[in-house]
């Protein structure tokens, strides 16, 4: 597979797209490939073709494009999230269609939808994707989105540096998308273990596309870290003590210590793959003194605490709307606290789990399978915190809840697979088999996928200011239960009759009214992603009916819910003084919240800026120079970088007043409608009347 | 009401100082670096080698934390330096002491290459 490097155009020739695939041979394989690689040709040209005709470009630019307002940039990350999530649900169901229609014979041991090789690269990109393009942008968006407003803050620390790293994650997902079209993904899994992704083995574009999609998001995340942490630290309104903080706040300052902590590794361990590939370095090369086992131990090294990175969002999601939707304090404020904190620092102290098998002596998988096992006791406490939350309270069967239900029953199920693989000797029988698959899915959908989508849910009305539709929200959120129920439980079975992971053939029948069981579930999945999509469209069609201009239409009680919906770009009139955990809650117990501040200042946010755009711009060009090996694009995309930089740090930027007298109108305009609107009971809440004012009488929070 | 967003150093007040502070960080990292490729290079013993390049390592470590980020711990901010410096070294010890642990291990199991070249001319056994 050597081929010729041209000096202009790097590898790429026109062999490249599946459309070649496509003439060569037409089957269903090939007919896959192209099929997908139309949806994205044509998804983009419907895209364009829309914003053009709306005239959408100028407010997609100035409106979204430059800001960097915190919480403008949450949404982006979400919609990308949202977006990629819609690939890679598609890819699960193509893998599971595939593996039912693969009934192998002894004679004719391959067959099925896809041929072998596309059903690696599809669990790789469904991994990548939906791990670090999916999972990471709905969190961070969500807590962009949240944590400023939460904390008293404007805007985050470093709104550029913000800005900056939603561009590399984007960057990233550009890469992960651009390889259906061009050229192909890598087939390693979304580890992409050595040796096999050395270049002895892998030696086409495919691992390249994931290095670099890794190396370049992965940073962005690490930043993005940093600035959460400073945020909290620095930014909390006055009076904001730590242990006066909502919980989303505790668990958003796990996830920016372990982003920091962790993505690094990351970043080490996939600068070190590529340079065994580009350079010709050793490090995991058995011979010349390297050791392929060390790449396993630095990944895991992030992996690990990665997964709790997903993970903690959602238990801040949870805690918030738990007590929102039963009226109740949350219970145990503080073990939930420590419970986050240790989780935290514990799961640095696990990462061996994930390759028990690779053949250390038993005490050392000892340690770490005991390691393992004690961080379920802090995640305990959680669940039980947030059902003592819930016991005896006046709980409103809203989307959030319907989430927080399948949470609490599917989770459990998740993380008590888990501590059975977290036993050495059991894990030596089952990793590798698809019952590992079940696990991490029982974790991460019902867990993290369903934290992030109630989150949505519960704070949609503060960013556009309409709800979304309660009956399609619930349905929604029961297809996902119900799809996950079956797509995933029989997984646990096959994986104990013996179905590997990763597995694009069998030959036992008996396997086969499991997968069709599973096929059934895939189905319900995209009829679920199907009605999320459809909850969005018909939200916004009836959006005067679901307008909640009142600001406060889940009677909640952090300073979130004092602003109006949508919540105006400055978010607070005057940053609040704080006084007591669960502010809001407080104000309104004390009657009156809604009293106006005596006086407003001139607001300073930062100005609109280019910045994030440009350097996004060059690392793509960059990771997709370095993937083609077209070097001097990769030159002149990497000097742009520190050039960009150097550029915006030379010119004196004046942020951008927002005048008191106009903060004072806005201010005055949405105190009157308050006082005009008629305020709703929970019993209400769901109806036409919650139009975001509670009845205050009814706030016991 | 303008204000830069670099938080730019006011000549008058220090900003020789804090330039100085810079380029003494950036010269000591300098050295440090050519010290350990110099060190690997000579012809020292190879633990002498390699922990020269780990107290190259360590001492690099320092000088960023206290020239570039400004840790110190006396004055205003000590007590939260403090606390992120041994917060950090609790996690990189973890991290360090666990892949030596691990690696170690895993390397004492192995079969040795020098074994395996050996036997590379035998004939294939069962
Ligand atoms: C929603 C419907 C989903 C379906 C139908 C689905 C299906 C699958 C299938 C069939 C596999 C390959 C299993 C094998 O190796 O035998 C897989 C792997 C995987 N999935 Fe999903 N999945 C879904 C959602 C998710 C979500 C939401 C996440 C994470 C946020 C996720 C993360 C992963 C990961 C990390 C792998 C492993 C990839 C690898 O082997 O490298 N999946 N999924
Ligand atoms: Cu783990």
């Amino acid at each position: 597979m050597t081929r010729t490097t041209s000096p202009i155009f790097g590898r790429l020739d026109w062999s490249v797209t599946p459309y070649t695939d496509l003439l060569r041979k037409v089957d269903s394989n090939s007919l896959v490939g192209a099929g997908a690689a139309t949806v994205l040709v044509l998804g983009a040209i419907v895209t364009i073709a829309l914003i053009t005709w709306k005239k959408w470009w100028g407010p997609l630019f100035k409106d979204w494009l430059t800001s960097p307002d915190a919480k403008k940039i949450g949404i982006m990350y979400i919609v990308l999230g949202l977006v990629m999530m819609a690939r890679g649900i598609a890819e699960g169901f193509v893998m599971r269609t595939h593996q039912t229609t693969a009934l192998g014979t002894l004679a004719e041991p391959e067959k099925g939808l896809v041929a072998p090789e596309h059903f690696s690269q599809l669990f790789s990109t469904h991994g990548t994707i939906m791990i670090f393009f999916v999972a990471m942008p709905l969190l961070i968006g969500l807590i962009n989105f949240v944590l400023p407003q939460q904390l008293g803050a404007r805007d985050m620390a470093f709104p550029v540096l913000n800005q900056v790293s939603l561009g590399l994650t984007a960057a990233g997902a550009g890469l992960v998308m651009i390889s259906l079209l061009i050229g192909k993904f890598g087939t390693g899994g979304w580890t992409m273990y050595p040796p096999y992704t050395g270049i002895t083995y892998s030696p086409g574009e495919g691992v390249d596309y994931w290095v670099w999609a890794i190396l370049i998001s992965g940073l962005g995340s690490t930043l993005t870290g940093m600035n959460f942490a400073v945020t909290i630290f620095k930014n909390r309104a006055p009076g904001m003590e730590f242990m006066r903080m909502p919980l989303f706040c505790w668990t958003s300052l796990c996830v920016a210590i372990m982003l920091i902590y962790a993505m690094p590794a990351l970043t080490v361990s996939s600068a070190m793959l590529a340079l065994d590939r580009y350079a010709g370095f050793r490090f995991f090369a058995n011979d010349g003194g390297g050791n392929m086992m060390n790449y396993a131990n630095i990944f895991w090294m992030f992996g690990h605490p990665e997964v709790y990175i997903l993970i903690l969002p959602a238990f801040g999601v949870f805690s918030e709307i738990s007590s929102t939707f039963s009226g109740k304090k949350l219970y145990g404020y503080t073990s939930l606290v420590i419970a986050s904190m240790s989780i935290a620092v514990i799961s640095f102290t696990v990462w061996l789990h994930h390759f028990f098998t690779m053949g250390q002596s038993a005490g050392v998988n000892i340690a770490f399978g005991i390691a393992t096992m004690i961080i379920a006791i802090p995640t305990g406490v959680k669940i039980y915190d947030w059902m003592a939350t819930m016991w005896r309270g006046r709980v409103r069967l809203t989307t959030p809840i319907v989430y927080l239900t399948g949470f609490f029953l599917l989770f459990v199920i998740g993380g008590l697979s888990g501590i059975i693989l977290a036993n050495p000797s059991i894990d030596y029988q089952v990793h590798n088999t698809t019952f590992l698959v079940a696990h991490f899915h029982n974790v991460i959908i019902p867990g993290t996928l369903f934290g992030m989508l109630a989150g949505i849910h519960y704070w949609y009305p503060k960013a556009f200011g309409y709800r979304l539709d309660e009956t399609w929200g619930r349905r929604t959120a029961l297809l996902f239960v119900a799809g996950f129920m079956l797509t995933f439980l029989p997984l646990y079975v096959l994986g104990l009759m013996g179905l590997p992971r990763r597995s694009p053939t069998f030959q036992n029948p008996a396997f086969m009214p499991w997968m069709i069981v599973a096929e059934v579930g895939a189905c319900l999945m995209l009829a679920a992603l199907a009605s999320l999509f459809w909850t969005f469209r018909t939200s916004f069609k009836n959006r005067t009916k679901l307008a909640v201009p009142g600001g406060d239409p889940w009677n909640g009680a952090t300073l979130e819910w004092s602003t109006p919906a949508p919540v105006p770009e400055w978010t607070f009139p005057c940053i609040p003084e704080v006084t007591a955990r669960d502010d809001w809650g407080e104000t309104k117990r004390a009657g009156d919240p809604w009293r106006a501040p005596d006086t407003y200042s001139d607001i300073e946010m930062p100005a609109n800026t280019l910045h994030g755009l440009l350097i996004a711009a060059a690392s793509f060009g960059l990771g997709f120079a370095m993937v083609w090996h077209i070097w001097w694009l990769a030159i002149v995309s990497f000097l742009a970088i520190p050039g960009i930089m150097a550029v915006r740090g030379m010119r004196e930027i004046e942020p951008k007043i927002i005048p008191a007298s106009q903060v004072r109108e806005e201010d005055r305009k949405f105190r009157e409608r308050v006082a005009s609107l008629t305020p709703v009971t929970r019993a209400d809440e769901a109806s036409e009347r919650n139009q975001g004012v509670p009845d205050l009488s009814e706030f016991a929070g | 009401m303008t204000k830069s967003n670099t938080d730019m150093l006011d000549p008058d007040d220090g900003a020789s100082h804090e330039l100085r502070n810079y380029a003494i960080g950036f010269g000591v990292s300098l050295l440090l670096t050519v010290g350990a490729f110099a060190a690997l290079l000579s012809h020292l013993p190879t633990v002498w080698k390699v922990s020269a390049i780990c107290i190259a390592a360590l001492l690099q470590v320092m000088t960023h934390a206290r020239n570039f980020l400004h840790l110190s711990l006396s004055g205003r901010q000590s007590r939260e330096d403090l606390l992120l410096v041994m917060f950090s070294t609790i996690l990189l010890a973890i991290m360090a002491g666990g892949t030596y642990f691990i690696m170690a291990d895993l390397d004492g199991r192995m079969h040795d290459m020098r074994d395996t070249q050996d036997m590379e001319g035998m004939p294939a056994g069962g």
